[in-house]
C-alpha cells in the first residue's frame, strides 16, 4: 500500500514480471513476436491500456459496489481496448490487419484482469497507475527481447531495414517466423532471466 | 448511500456505459475519416498487387493514380449478386472480387485471369479474419504464389476446378498446396473461389455474348 512509485516499477518489470515470473499475457507474447513493429503496438496497448484501467478503477474504486466490481472491471477495460483498436487502425492499418485479433484480445489479458482486482481495486490512483504502467513495461521488455531474436533470424531484419550485408552471412530460419520459434524463445528468455533474479536474490540474501 | 441497493448498482452501471460509450463513439467519430482514406488505400494497392502495376510506397494518391490510369472497374450480375470486376487495359487481364465463408468469418480477395479465363494469374485478399498463424497465412506471399499459373480446369465438375489441397494427380495444373494446421480453412477457400469463378464465367460469357 505505502510503496514508493520506484519499488512498484522494480518489482512489476523485473522482480514480479508478468510474463517470466506470473507467466501471463503469453499468448500474445507467442503470435505478435515475429515482427517488432507489431510487438512494438501491441506493447503500447498493453501498456496504455493497464495503465488507464488501473487508473480508471482505483478512481473509482470507493464507488464501485463489491457485487459487480468485476463486471464494472471487464467494462472499463474493454472500452479502453476498443479505443486502442480504432487508434491502431486509423493510424497503423498494416499493423493492425495482423495484430488485429490480439489487440480484441487484450480485454481478457489476465495482466490486466489481475492488477485491476489485484492492485488497483485497493490502492490510490496515482500508485495504481504505476503499477499499471511498470506491468505494461515489464511485459513489453519480454516481447521486445523476444521479438529483437525472432525477426532477424525468421527475415534477416530489424523493423523492416534489411541488417547489413545480409546476402553474405545470413541464413533463414523459417522456424522463427512461426509459432514453434516463439516457444523456443519463449523458453529460453524465461530460463535467462529467472536464472539472473534467482542470483541476484541469492547474492542479496548473503 | 447504500451501495448494495438494485438503485444504485443500476444508476452506475448506466452511468459508467454512458461515460465509456461516449469516449468510444468520439474515438471513432475522430478518427473516421482516417479510416476511410486507410481502407481507400488497402483496396487501391490490394487491386495494384494483383494486377502486379508498378507502383509501390505508402503514398495513397500514387495507388489511386495507377488504378484509375490502368484499369477499367465493371460489374456483373450473377446468381443475384453483384461482381465487381475490373480489367488491366494493357494486358486484357480480367480480375474480380471474390468472397466466401471463411472458417471464422468472410474472407474477401481480388482473383485475376488472363483475358481468356485459362490461367491464374494472381490473388490477393482484401480482408480475412482466419485463426493468426494458421488460416491467415492464406495472405503469405508462399501461399499466394502457388496460384500464379495454376489453370482452372473448367472441363471439370464446379468443386474440382481449382483444388487446394490432396489431389489424385499431385502434378494436376489447376492443384495448389493447403495449408498445414488450416485444413477447413483452405477447403472454405477452394469452395468459395470454385463458386465465384463459376459465377463469373457464366455472367462474363453472357455479357460477351450479347455484346455486339
Amino acid at each position: 500500500m505505502s510503496d514508493s512509485a520506484g519499488t512498484i516499477l522494480l518489482r512489476d518489470v523485473w522482480n514480479d514480471n508478468p510474463v517470466f515470473r506470473q507467466v501471463l499475457g503469453i499468448c500474445s507474447a507467442l503470435a505478435v513476436t515475429n515482427l517488432l513493429a507489431n510487438t512494438l503496438f501491441m506493447c503500447a496497448g498493453v501498456t496504455i491500456v493497464t495503465a488507464m484501467s488501473n487508473l480508471t478503477i482505483s478512481l473509482l474504486r470507493n464507488y464501485i459496489p463489491k457485487r459487480i466490481r468485476m463486471i464494472v472491471q471487464v467494462l472499463i477495460i474493454a472500452s479502453f481496448v476498443m479505443m486502442v483498436d480504432i487508434v491502431i487502425r486509423a493510424v497503423a492499418p498494416d499493423i493492425h490487419r495482423f495484430i488485429g485479433p490480439y489487440v480484441g484480445l487484450i480485454i481478457t489479458n489476465c495482466i490486466i484482469m489481475g492488477r485491476a482486482e489485484g492492485f488497483a481495486s485497493q490502492n490510490r490512483p496515482l500508485p495504481s497507475f504505476v503499477d499499471g504502467l511498470a506491468s505494461g513495461i515489464g511485459y513489453s521488455m519480454i516481447l521486445i527481447a523476444i521479438a529483437l531474436v525472432r525477426e532477424p533470424m525468421g527475415f534477416g531484419t530489424v523493423l523492416g531495414v534489411v541488417l547489413p550485408a545480409r546476402e553474405i552471412w545470413w541464413h533463414q530460419w523459417t522456424i522463427m517466423v512461426m509459432p514453434p520459434g516463439a516457444f523456443f524463445m519463449l523458453g529460453v528468455i524465461t530460463w535467462f532471466a529467472r536464472n539472473r533474479l534467482e542470483k541476484s536474490t541469492a547474492t542479496e540474501a548473503k | 448511500m447504500n451501495k448494495s441497493s438494485p438503485g444504485y448498482i443500476l444508476a452506475f452501471i448506466i452511468a459508467l456505459s454512458v461515460v465509456f460509450g461516449f469516449g468510444i463513439s468520439f474515438v471513432n467519430y475522430a478518427t473516421v475519416d482516417l479510416l476511410k482514406k486507410n481502407e481507400a488505400l488497402h483496396r487501391n494497392r490490394v487491386i495494384s498487387s494483383a494486377f502486379m502495376l508498378s507502383v509501390s510506397g505508402n503514398n495513397a494518391a500514387d495507388y489511386e493514380g495507377a488504378v484509375k490510369k490502368e484499369i477499367r472497374p465493371f460489374s456483373l450480375t450473377a446468381r443475384g449478386k453483384t461482381i465487381q470486376g475490373y480489367r488491366h487495359t494493357a494486358t486484357g487481364n480480367l480480375g474480380f472480387v471474390f468472397s466466401g465463408t471463411g472458417f471464422w468469418d468472410k474472407i474477401t480477395g481480388i482473383i485475376v485471369l488472363s483475358p481468356d479465363l485459362s490461367t491464374v494469374k494472381n490473388i490477393h485478399f482484401l480482408d480475412q479474419k482466419e485463426t493468426p498463424g494458421l488460416g491467415a497465412r492464406i495472405e503469405e506471399p508462399q501461399f499466394t504464389a502457388q496460384f500464379r499459373g495454376i489453370q482452372p480446369a473448367w472441363d471439370r465438375p464446379e468443386t474440382e476446378r481449382i483444388i487446394i489441397g490432396a489431389s489424385p494427380d499431385p502434378g494436376a495444373k489447376n492443384r495448389v498446396d493447403a495449408i498445414t494446421g488450416a485444413t477447413q480453412t483452405s477447403i472454405a477457400l477452394m469452395q468459395a473461389l470454385n463458386r465465384e469463378l463459376a459465377a463469373f464465367k457464366k455472367a462474363y460469357s453472357q455479357r460477351e455474348s450479347n455484346t455486339p
